[in-house]
């Protein structure tokens, strides 16, 4: 339990220390820092005070005062990038800035519209923070004090809920249930410690269908305050979701349950989604988080065994990890996987629901798969000048059409790759390895090595091995009966 | 014997006591021309309707337009032409009215019964005599209600234009309704062959296929419906213009035309109805001539038969004797108050006749442009926001066909349902034409600006027919005169 003792009373419990000392596992937060920094408990009780004080003058429509904060401190320093962990890289996505003020690490998210581009010709009006969709990852060290004030710029009331966060009951977010939901343009404050280390998230929790719909949602790092296990060269952090915009409409679908459309990283479909850049032989650490309305995620690293070494409430034992390839973040978890990133290439990482590697794909239509049209296009094109049968091989050749689509969409997959068309789009991207790397920025496409490349057979290799390409395939029966059923 | 020249005389003088074959026709044409620009014809077997057939079969053979068939109409429409006869009925009244009784010559033999007796002989010339008198007012009688049946049966002719460009826009709708019919075959015949094609390769199951092929049937059998009713359509036009044989087989090209940029003011139309409109001034006649009758009833109440003769009387034994006679009646009994009675109440009659039609008239034509102006609207809607709209769900439709959202099932109902759009779009046009029909016949003639806006795509030279020498193709025809019906407009009576 690598943790600070919860705080669900404002008073510090004696206990927690009990609990600490009997804590089997290495501790982020020594006792004995945490009785270093109690000396200051009074002065930071007074600041708290006049920052409360401060609060209630700038907004007097706000709740009525809270009354006077914990008078022990309960928490260390701020935590400081660089110096207590090394700062987690979000691909396409952004940082909710801070700063310190006595000691507290003081944040302002403004919840508000947002138009937001999910890949390069879709656009829409989504819900979000500080103008991002998703919000900015908040990223923070067990033991900080960190204060939120959730300015409400929105039509309609919302609540910030921590999720998977240790903190006090009336801090949880829970409109009606822990607080007073934040009315339109009123600004309230969230105040806690943090007590744990690992992949935390955060979303709104009034309207939830609604706004976490509409993308008010994002992930909150906790560092350890010492590092765990072996150092990480490279921390990513992904946050999954899944939206419904019809094309050509401008607004995800909150009331949609099953027929996603855009299967986002980070809030980006491929070919909008960034790729994870490595240097070969770097330790990766890859954090994923799903708050999809609906759907889990089993997401599939090509190229590597990893190990899933957390989970949202906290470090897996390792020896209770398993070699994976693929992990399935269910619907309101985080899951956290590591490996050594020693075979270079361009590895694609992706949910492994085929559907999730579409983009805004119809899925009501005839299947025309083996249908040769004939006539029917002439037939058709009498009445619908343009008219052509699609489909009769499969999807795979729509990335390349062309044809004219609704403005506002991307109902095609993929993009060009190196070798060919890449026929995923949604919820997919590629881990770029490299032996050598210039930049943090997207290397280009991997060049493989001599013999290494799979290319059409040739004639010579054909004969060499005794193939013949006209014969009837053959296959073995693989039970002792030799035939099936 | 002065006195029977005398009367002979006199005979002579009443004048005019033959039946023109043509009277009251050539009045008939030029109110019809007047009122719609087109001219009649009354085929009474003479050398000059072999001209009109040339004609009709001229005006057949190009794509007929509403205006010809209009012309069509009025030369051969057969109960138009049975019609015409009536003005030969109507007329042989009048000249009956101006002829006087014909004087009775009486013989009288005396055969002597003794022997000393002698044949005498006597002959009497006798001639009813108030007649001579009464006669002016008689003719007057007889002249308005000969008018009134011309009136009546120009009329007829206009009730028969108007009925002709009705079947017409009928036929022209029918046709464009053919064809969108067609689309729509078409669309389910692709959905059916789609839906064969998937099913071929184990796409989709026998309910799904089975389904769309029963749509398909089913819109094929729609598509004969409409073809069948496309014929009686044609068939109803064909008995109006009086066609068979080889006439039936005339085109039209046209597509209906969409309404003319303005309508006529109401206030307008109204006057307009009352004081062209020839049923109207047919029953306004009518009451002249009753009063008239009644007057001339009244004025001889008291009078009864006069009959004024001469008698030779040729004696043997003595002189030879001429002598006058007259008898009259003694209008003891009958003083015609019976008759008078009748006539007034015929009289009162035709006033409120007059009246109801004036007045139905006026509200006809108010309800007639209501309806008008109502289609016009619905039209215009379709015009500018409906069909534009339909048009963009298809093309929409068909972006999100390409972006693989819906399939080629929903994209051709999108088009059928522009296609139905269309054919309601075509329906109310053709009820504007027909409202627009209806509401000439009501006012009595064509719509001011009629001409101008709406004759169709017709070449401008027919357009401006009906005033001048119609003759499309002049090079076959020695003059355009005579490639017209033969015109007598020019002494008729206008009313």
């Amino acid at each position: 339990m690598n943790r600070l003792p919860p705080d669900s009373s404002l008073a510090p419990r004696e206990a927690d220390d009990t609990l600490e000392t009997t804590s089997s596992e290495p501790a982020g937060m020594t006792r004995r820092s945490m009785l270093a920094s109690a000396g200051a408990t009074l002065a930071g009780g007074a600041l708290l005070l006049r920052a409360n004080v401060a609060h209630a003058r700038s907004a007097p429509s706000a709740p009525a005062r809270r009354p006077a904060a914990p008078m022990r401190k309960d928490w260390l320093s701020p935590g400081l990038p660089g110096r207590d962990y090394r700062p987690v890289i979000v691909p396409n996505g952004t940082k909710l800035p801070w700063k310190i003020v006595d000691g507290v690490k003081v944040f302002h998210m403004v919840a508000e519209e947002v138009e937001h581009e999910f890949a390069p010709g879709i656009q829409a009006n989504c819900w979000g923070y500080n103008g991002q969709v998703h919000g900015p990852t908040i990223e923070v060290v067990e033991g900080d004090r960190v204060r939120f004030y959730v300015t409400n710029r929105l039509p309609a009331p919302t609540t910030v809920h921590w999720h998977g966060l240790i903190l006090p009951n009336g801090m949880d977010g829970v409109g009606g249930l822990n607080q007073k939901s934040i009315a339109p343009g009123e600004t309230y404050l969230y105040e806690f410690t943090i007590r744990q280390h690992g992949t935390g998230m955060y979303h709104s929790h009034h309207d939830e269908m609604t706004q976490m719909a509409l993308g008010m949602v994002g992930l909150f790092i906790m560092h350890p305050r010492r590092p765990v296990g072996p150092r990480v060269d490279r921390d990513f952090a992904l946050l999954m979701h899944e939206w419904k915009v019809e094309p050509g409409a401008r607004r995800p679908d909150p009331n949609e349950m099953t027929d996603f459309n855009l299967l986002t990283f980070n809030a980006k479909a491929f070919p909008g989604t960034e790729p994870l850049v490595v240097q070969q032989g770097e330790r990766v650490r890859i954090r994923l988080g799903n708050l999809s309305a609906m759907d889990h995620h089993p997401i599939h690293l090509h190229g590597y065994h990893f190990r899933v070494t957390e989970t949202d409430a906290g470090p897996i034992p390792a020896s209770a990890q398993w070699p994976e390839t693929t992990v399935l973040v269910p619907v309101g978890s985080t899951r956290t996987f590591e490996f050594v990133a020693d075979a270079p290439g361009d590895w694609a990482m992706h949910c492994h629901m085929t559907h999730h590697l579409m983009n805004q794909m119809g899925h009501d239509l005839p299947v025309v798969i083996g249908v040769n049209p004939g006539g029917l296009d002439a037939k058709v094109r009498t009445l619908l000048p343009g008219y052509m049968t699609m489909g009769q091989t499969g999807m795979g050749d729509m990335a390349e059409m062309g044809m004219p689509v609704p403005k506002n969409s991307i109902p095609m997959m993929g993009a060009r790759g190196k070798h060919d068309v890449i026929t995923m789009g949604g919820m997919f991207t590629v881990v770029k390895v490299r032996e050598r790397l210039t930049g943090d920025g997207d290397p280009g496409w991997y060049d493989n090595p001599p013999g290494t490349l799979s290319v059409a057979a040739t004639s010579e290799e054909l004969s060499r091995d005794g193939i013949d390409v006209n014969a009837v395939p053959r296959a073995e029966p693989a039970s002792p009966g030799g035939k099936p059923g | 014997m002065r006195l029977v020249i005398t009367t002979s005389a006199l005979l002579f003088a009443s004048g005019c006591a033959t039946v023109q074959k043509e009277r009251g026709h050539s009045e008939v044409a030029a109110l019809v021309e007047e009122r719609i620009g087109r001219k009649t014809r009354w085929n009474q077997g003479t050398p000059e309707d072999a001209q009109v057939e040339r004609h009709l079969d001229e005006l057949l053979k190009g794509p007929l337009t509403s205006d010809r068939a209009v012309e069509v109409a009025l030369l051969n429409n057969p109960a138009l032409q049975s019609t015409y006869e009536e003005l030969g009925v109507s007329q042989a009244d009048m000249v009956q009215a101006g002829l006087l009784t014909n004087p009775s010559l009486g013989v009288t033999f005396g055969i002597p019964l003794t022997r000393d007796g002698e044949l005498e002989t006597e002959f009497s010339l006798v001639q009813g005599f108030l007649e001579l008198f009464t006669m002016p007012l008689r003719k007057k009688v007889a002249r308005e209600q000969f008018d009134a049946e011309t009136l009546r049966v120009a009329h007829q002719a206009l009730a028969t234009a108007a009925d002709v460009r009705k079947a017409y826009r009928e036929v022209q709708a029918r046709q464009q309704l053919v064809e969108l019919r067609g689309m729509v075959l078409v669309a389910a015949d692709a959905a059916a062959e789609l839906a064969t094609l998937q099913y071929g390769q184990g796409n989709i199951n026998d309910l799904a296929l089975v389904t769309e092929k029963a749509f398909a049937e089913e819109t094929r059998l729609d598509l004969a419906r409409e073809e069948l009713a496309l014929v009686e359509e044609r068939e109803h036009l064909n008995q109006l213009l009086g066609l068979w044989g080889a006439r039936t087989e005339w085109s039209i090209s046209e597509k209906l035309p969409a309404p003319p940029a303005e309508e006529v003011e109401l206030e307008q139309l109204e006057s307009r109805a009352v004081k062209q409109r020839l049923d109207i001034d047919a029953a306004r006649k009518q009451v002249s001539a009753q009063w008239n009758a009644l007057e001339l009833a009244r004025s001889t109440r008291y009078i009864g038969r006069v009959d004024v003769g001469a008698s030779v009387h040729g004696d043997p034994n003595g002189p030879r004797l001429l002598g006058p006679s007259v008898t009259v009646d003694l209008p003891i009994f009958d003083q015609r108050q019976a008759l008078i009675a009748k006539l007034e109440a015929q009289h009162r009659q035709g006033e409120r006749r007059l009246a109801e039609l004036s007045i139905n008239a006026r509200s006809n034509v108010r309800a007639a442009r209501a309806r008008l102006m109502t289609l016009r609207g619905v039209a215009e809607r379709y015009q500018r926001g409906i069909l534009p709209l339909r048009e963009q769900v298809v093309k929409q439709s068909q972006l999100q066909y390409n972006a693989m959202q819906i399939g080629l099932y929903v994209l051709l109902e999108s088009k059928r349902e522009q296609i139905g759009a269309y054919r309601t779009y075509i329906e109310t046009i053709r009820d504007y034409w027909m409202a627009r029909a209806d509401l000439e016949q009501l006012v009595g003639g064509r719509l001011p600006g009629a001409n101008e806006a709406t004759e169709d795509q017709a070449p401008s030279h027919e357009r401006e027919a009906p005033t001048g020498a119609p003759e499309p193709a002049p090079s076959d025809h020695p003059t355009p005169a005579n490639g017209h019906p033969p015109s007598h407009g020019g002494h008729g009576a206008t009313p």
